[in-house]
């Protein structure tokens, strides 16, 4: 039988047949062309160029800083608009009334919502894909060392199909006019206030995509920069996105009695139930997680001890008679540094004992009672043959970003002492001739004395709290400026020390150095 | 089965036939169109969530909050309270209605105001008498002048995707709180709920807001739903 030339007229081609898209993904493509999602994709991209984008790019160009800090302001400034336009869309087919007329065409529920939620969901990848473009691109052009740091970006692009299915789900199951907003803002709450209820490395809430990093170390430049950085808040955290994902989505649209055949909905089930699992598993192995040594939380069940060992890089120097070396990432920062130790290196050069190099070296973290955290260099301020003196910058020890000028100052206020007491023994308990030298050599270096409270171990408790004692630090700075006052004798010891010239004072040095490092020199005996 | 036991313990007298309710005395003209309005625009859906917020908020301040909670939590629930008011713009009816009612911005006017005005008692009820950041005042000013915002959105873009006017300021109000600690501080009296409650400027820029937001909506209503996503 020859069917009829119009009926003829419909059959695809032999190409089209090629290329014929299966159903459901055009069925994708029409819920991706009238999806709410890219309304409000400006509003959000707004919200992030403003405040996030703005102040990641105000941040020091480290990566792990930089990109822990757009992990966080992604998936606030995009929780809100991603959760309410789900909503919306889930409430579509009850809001417009035609539940009943769409049981009649030849997909099932459980496929028309699937592709609503998949192409909100796209939507809002693409757009947190395009923010963490532009924030990596920036870093790119201004990063000295490293590279990209994929995990805290998988989280923040994983909350958006999570956040989707969340607001999904609560439309499906309520639709109403008043869901999308009360899901917005309910999903924001609950993402940013749940911080609220961090306590210690070993909190549950960690699990919270909103968590970068250690809560109550936060973005910090010391973290991930002499060791790597440590996924498994990451892991934990994208175990829990998606469990939470699988399971909202599976019980939204695979469970009710209408979504499809018996079958299906078993299936549905079954997801719904492996998505919770995983999401309960991630939070129970967020809640074994610890603080460690460097900064970051460990979760042992996840941990890889190939993480713990240090990174291995080669430093950049200063020109200086004792070189400065930083870790390449602080590139920018050794003009500052090494114009803020020049003038004391050179006081102290050549004599024994002193430095023969100064090194940036790695801190340490502790955590303290509640959310402190102690921070503090790891190991001696002065070790090796020869001696090296290990450096910590300022900005490692936690607090607000310093301007060159600030930097320099916080080196010359903190380190500079620090460095002139390593040589001579100053420091508690030291002599009033130790004390004399140390305040000759840094009136000479042209600074100004400031006694060493206590030690010579380093830090500062997070978020703030000056370690009492600590040297060197920028909280030291205030608590030392009433005990820079030195008693007449040493003061003037000091000056008459200060106004020899430099080759006669460092010959006398060459000579004593040893005796008066020991004690063993009264001030009397000063030149 | 008997008619009477049909009818319940109240008798027949509950199922009369429909003659005898078409003898009583229907309501005013103006009450019933005020009334079918209000349900049309979901009005009390909207009341029972303000009063949920309220209820919420209230609960919410028994619990301890540190610094960053404290400030940002009654601005969560004022936001809440305000995109409620702001979800009762929209119009089931659309055209038709605006060519036949013809006291439909007084309406507008009437539930704007009605419903702003619950949203701002019922919250500063529930934090009276409890640590609640900023006080009354604060209260007052943030949901009249978001709910404006919401208003004006409406107006503007549509009912439908109205509540992202006020969720998106949710989010800059909550960062401007923060800069408060992490500057610099946002100071801007735009951005209000970061204002200290007795700041004129913010309460003169909450005011502006909402008085447009009631006088746009009233005069020109929510933007038609035709062609809306989603």
């Amino acid at each position: 039988m020859i069917a009829p030339q119009g009926l003829r007229a419909w059959q695809p081609s032999d190409s089209a047949r090629r290329w014929r898209v299966p159903a459901a993904a055009r069925l994708t493509r029409l819920e991706l062309r009238h999806n709410a999602m890219p309304l409000l994709l400006p509003l959000a991209i707004a919200i992030f160029g403003v405040f996030t984008y703005s102040k990641t790019l105000g941040m020091p160009p480290l990566w792990n800083v930089r990109a822990a800090n757009t992990q966080s302001g992604l998936v606030a400034d995009f929780v809100t608009p991603v959760a309410g336009a789900a909503a919306w869309m889930g409430s579509r087919e009850a809001r417009r009334r035609v539940t009943d007329l769409l049981e009649t065409v030849a997909r099932p529920r459980f496929a028309r919502l699937l592709a609503s939620w998949a192409a909100t969901s796209s939507w809002a990848v693409a757009g947190c894909l395009l923010c963490l473009a532009a924030v990596y691109w920036a870093t790119s052009l201004r990063a000295s060392w490293g590279g990209p740091l994929w995990w805290p970006a998988a989280v923040a692009v994983a909350s958006m199909p999570a956040f989707a299915a969340l607001g999904f789900g609560a439309g499906v199951l309520v639709p109403s006019r008043f869901t999308a907003p009360v899901a917005a803002i309910a999903a924001f709450f609950v993402v940013a206030l749940s911080t609220e209820l961090i306590a210690g490395s070993q909190s549950y809430w960690q699990v919270s995509p909103i968590v970068s990093a250690a809560w109550d170390v936060g973005p910090d430049p010391g973290v991930a920069t002499f060791y790597p950085y440590l996924p498994d808040l990451s892991i934990a955290q994208l175990m829990f996105l998606a469990g939470l994902t699988v399971a909202v989505v599976a019980a939204a649209t695979g469970l009710p009695r209408a979504s499809g055949p018996r079958r299906l909905r078993v299936v549905a089930a079954a997801a719904a139930t492996a998505g919770l699992l995983t999401a309960g598993a991630a939070v129970g192995l967020t809640g074994t997680g610890t603080l460690d040594a460097h900064g970051m939380i460990a979760i042992p069940a996840l941990h890889d001890a190939a993480d713990d060992r240090p990174l291995q890089f080669t430093p950049v120097c200063s020109r200086t008679a004792i070189p400065v070396c930083l870790n390449p990432a602080y590139a920018a920062d050794l003009q500052a540094a090494a114009s803020a130790l020049g003038p004391v290196l050179s006081e102290i050069t050549g004599l024994p004992g002193a430095p023969v190099r100064v090194i940036q070296s790695a801190t340490t973290y502790r955590q303290g009672p509640g959310n402190e955290v102690s921070i503090s260099l790891a190991g001696p301020v002065v070790s090796g043959t020869p001696a090296v003196y290990r450096l910590l910058m300022p900005d490692q020890l936690g607090g607000p970003q310093l301007s060159p000028g600030q930097l320099r100052d916080a080196l010359r206020a903190g380190t500079d002492p620090s460095v002139i007491a390593s040589v001579v023994g100053d420091g508690p308990g030291a002599s009033a001739a130790q004390r004399a030298v140390a305040a000759a050599l840094l009136l000479a270096a042209r600074e100004p004395y400031r006694a060493l409270a206590t030690g010579t171990a380093s830090g500062v408790r997070a978020p703030g709290t000056p370690v009492p004692g600590s040297v060197p630090s920028r909280r030291r700075r205030v608590a030392a400026a009433g005990a820079g006052l030195i008693p007449a004798p040493v003061l003037q010891a000091a000056l008459r020390f200060r106004a020899l010239p430099a080759s006669v004072r460092r010959a006398w040095l060459v000579r004593n150095l040893g005796a008066l490092r020991a004690g063993r020199i009264v001030l009397a005996r000063l030149p | 089965m008997s008619y009477d036991r049909l009818a319940g313990r109240r008798g027949a007298a509950a199922v009369r036939p429909c003659s005898a309710r078409l003898h009583t005395r229907p309501a005013p003209a103006g009450t019933r169109l005020a009334w079918l309005y209000l349900v049309s625009r979901r009005a009390l859906a909207a009341a029972a969530v303000i009063a949920v917020c309220a209820a919420g908020l209230r609960m919410a301040l028994i619990a301890h909050w540190d610094a960053y909670g404290a400030l940002q939590l009654p601005l969560v629930f004022e936001t809440v309270a305000a995109a409620a008011v702001t979800a009762c713009s929209a119009s089931p009816f659309g055209e038709p209605e605006r060519v036949t009612v013809r006291k439909l911005p007084w309406l507008r006017l009437s539930i704007a105001l009605a419903l702003s005005a619950v949203a701002a008692v019922a919250l500063a009820a529930a934090g009276a008498g409890a640590h609640l950041s900023g006080g009354t005042l604060d209260v007052v000013r943030n949901v009249l002048g978001i709910a404006g915002l919401g208003l004006l959105c409406a107006a503007a873009a549509g009912a439908s995707v109205a509540w992202a006017g006020p969720t998106t300021y949710l989010v800059v109000g909550v960062y401007a709180l923060y800069t408060q600690w992490h500057g610099p501080a946002l100071t801007t009296p735009w951005v209000w709920p970061a204002r200290p409650p007795h700041d004129v400027g913010a309460a003169l820029c909450a005011g502006l807001v909402f008085v447009t937001g009631t006088v746009v909506i009233s005069v020109r209503g929510a933007r038609d739903p035709s062609g809306e996503r989603g």
